[in-house]
């Protein structure tokens, strides 16, 4: 046991060694650009993931929360001069609080009637940003003054920084994860999302635990928010809320293997790259042939590997290294 | 003895249709009472009352002088009564150690002693050799078994059984029986629903038949069986006018 544990954890600091020396070898701003995307949709995944993936809470309204942050740290920012540093831990409290009504309702609901009511919510919030012009800039949204480099307003010059930052929030969001997993709450959150009559008979408290899981992840996915509009410049309600975002933190974990801990970097690390250079390959000769070829590697993936990719890799991994043993099990599904 | 379950005037209806109707009954502490009746009779019904899954209209039902009407699923269960599933509802995609371990973190949030009190239990009903395996692989045996292990990490004092011998053959009923004889030599309360025969016989002491949400007798086993009422119930009136007339055996 132990020395499966020591060469698991030999290859994660290799992984995270290499991580942090990357900006040395990427120099290219397009290619740190997808690396920095890779990182934060990855980071949003795992958000969604503690919902989605242990609890089985099929949201499709993380936009919400990823637009709240967004729109708190940027109002801050700009209204009051207060750092978003600041601005993103407040944008995370303020995505807490409103998950407690939002979950109050949608939580009522089971399933897809579950699913449709998150991707309402968010909606809804789209719409209450654009039409009330004189709370945060309506429709027209508003650009982040450019302070050149400014590392206490989350601005730089080089790409690197954000690298990091972005890096520093997967981390989080892993560890988070990792910790969640390996305690009596990643057993809940599993039996429950298993089969919610049955864990109450064993004394879960199905809407208490569901109500934490939301706060927790909901308090990630806000801070996503606050660091993607920071690292665009830009803010306007279709952007912060955008239902895209919503898909892309279910569909990267569904694609690499749902509920568990490294799942949607390895769905990220797929959908991401392969839509990105799909892009610039097939984009500019026939529109649409990039999004066609997306889709049918999205098709296959769910029709081959329907628990996603992680257990592929890991198959895989274990017939290089000649390991008999049953692939490892995560935590909260095996003791 | 003191009461362990007092059941008083449970009443409980789905639109038109009365489940439950006036239905008490006790259960003294540390004893095996069966509750059987024909299909449709109200035993699983009465069960969800008991621990929260229903909310009875009206009545109530004491558990060691506490009302348990009212409170959801996990608290009855925190109060120290458990519950099976006619179906067993294992978490399928977890194995039988995690399982049991969600169960036994109930009283003891710590990972390390949720295991060890998860494996005893998994020894109890004899399932450690598939610790490891994914629930959704067991027999259906076995995740009968699973479900009871479950049951008994989270430390009930009252346990209820809904139809654990349904399907099982009969040396897997007389093993899951003599399972039931030593958890009952261990202390505790047990209520099987069931309609094995042989299991009942050789389980309880007491037993309440319901029918059409009613209770329509009580008492020890062999009352019960030559209760004409019970009899009616079960295989209809004129079976009970055969066998007065001396014409009809068992």
């Amino acid at each position: 046991m132990s020395g499966k544990f020591s060469r698991k954890t030999l290859w994660l600091s290799v992984l995270f060694a290499l991580m942090l020396l990357l900006p040395q070898f990427v120099t290219s701003r397009f290619y740190m650009d997808i690396v920095i995307r890779v990182l934060l949709f990855s980071f949003i995944g795992v958000a969604w993931n503690l919902m989605g993936g242990y609890a089985k809470q099929l949201s499709l309204g993380h936009a919400a929360y990823f637009g709240l942050g967004a729109y708190t740290s940027t109002m801050l920012q700009i209204n009051y001069g207060i750092s978003p540093w600041i601005g993103m831990i407040a944008g995370g409290g303020v995505a807490m609080l409103a998950s407690l009504p939002i979950g109050a309702l949608c939580f009522r609901l089971r399933g897809p009637y579950f699913t449709i009511s998150t991707i309402a919510m968010a909606q809804v919030l789209m719409l209450l940003f654009l039409k009330f012009r004189d709370f945060a800039w309506g429709a027209e949204g508003t650009t982040i003054p450019n302070l050149g480099d400014a590392p206490w307003m989350m601005q730089f010059e080089e790409k690197a920084a954000y690298f990091y930052i972005a890096l520093a929030l997967l981390v989080v969001g892993l560890v988070v994860t990792w910790a969640v997993e390996r305690s009596w709450m990643g057993y809940y959150l599993v039996a429950l999302g298993e089969d919610e009559d049955a864990a109450q008979a064993i004394g879960v408290n199905v809407p208490k635990m569901k109500r934490h899981i939301y706060l927790i992840s909901t308090f990630l996915t806000a801070l996503a928010g606050t660091f993607y509009i920071q690292y665009i410049y830009f803010i306007d309600p279709p952007t912060a809320f955008s239902f895209n975002i919503s898909v892309e933190a279910a569909l990267v974990s569904i694609v690499g293997g749902i509920g568990t801990l490294w799942g949607p970097v390895v769905g990220t690390v797929l959908l991401e790259v392969t839509s990105t250079l799909l892009q610039s390959w097939l984009g500019g000769g026939h529109g649409g042939v990039q999004l066609t070829v997306y889709s049918l590697i999205l098709m296959a993936v769910i029709l081959w590997r329907p628990a996603g990719l992680l257990g592929l890799i890991t198959d895989v991994y274990h017939r290089i290294f000649g390991n008999k043993q049953q692939s490892e099990q995560e935590a909260a599904l095996d003791g | 003895m003191a009461d362990a379950l007092v059941i008083r005037n449970l009443n409980k209806s789905f639109g038109g249709l009365r489940a439950v109707q006036d239905v008490s009954f006790s259960i003294p502490e540390g004893e095996t009472v069966a509750l059987i009746g024909p299909n449709g009779a109200g035993k699983t019904t009465t069960f969800s009352l008991i621990t929260g899954y229903h909310r009875a209209d009206t009545g109530s039902v004491m558990a060691f002088g506490r009302e348990l009407v009212g409170l959801e699923p996990q608290d009855v269960c925190a109060h120290g009564l458990a519950r099976t599933f006619q179906v067993a509802r294992p978490f399928g995609k977890m194995t039988v150690l995690a399982n049991v371990m969600t169960g036994a973190f109930l009283r003891d949030k710590k990972h390390d002693v949720a295991k060890r009190k998860a494996r005893e239990v998994i020894d109890f009903v004899g399932l450690s050799a598939h610790e490891h395996a994914p629930a959704r692989d067991l027999t259906t045996i076995d995740q009968r078994r699973l479900e009871l292990a479950r049951a008994l990490a989270t430390q009930p004092r009252i346990l209820l059984l809904d139809e654990v011998m349904a399907g099982l053959n009969p040396s897997e009923t007389d093993q899951a029986v003599a399972l039931i004889i030593r958890l009952k030599q261990r202390g505790l309360t047990v209520v099987v629903i069931e309609h094995v025969m042989r299991a009942i016989m050789a389980l309880a002491r007491h037993i309440v038949v319901l029918d059409h949400g009613q209770k329509i007798a009580e008492g020890n086993p062999n009352d019960v069986m030559t209760n004409p009422e019970v009899i009616r119930a079960y295989l209809g009136s004129n079976y009970v006018h055969a066998e007065a007339s001396g014409a009809g055996q068992c």
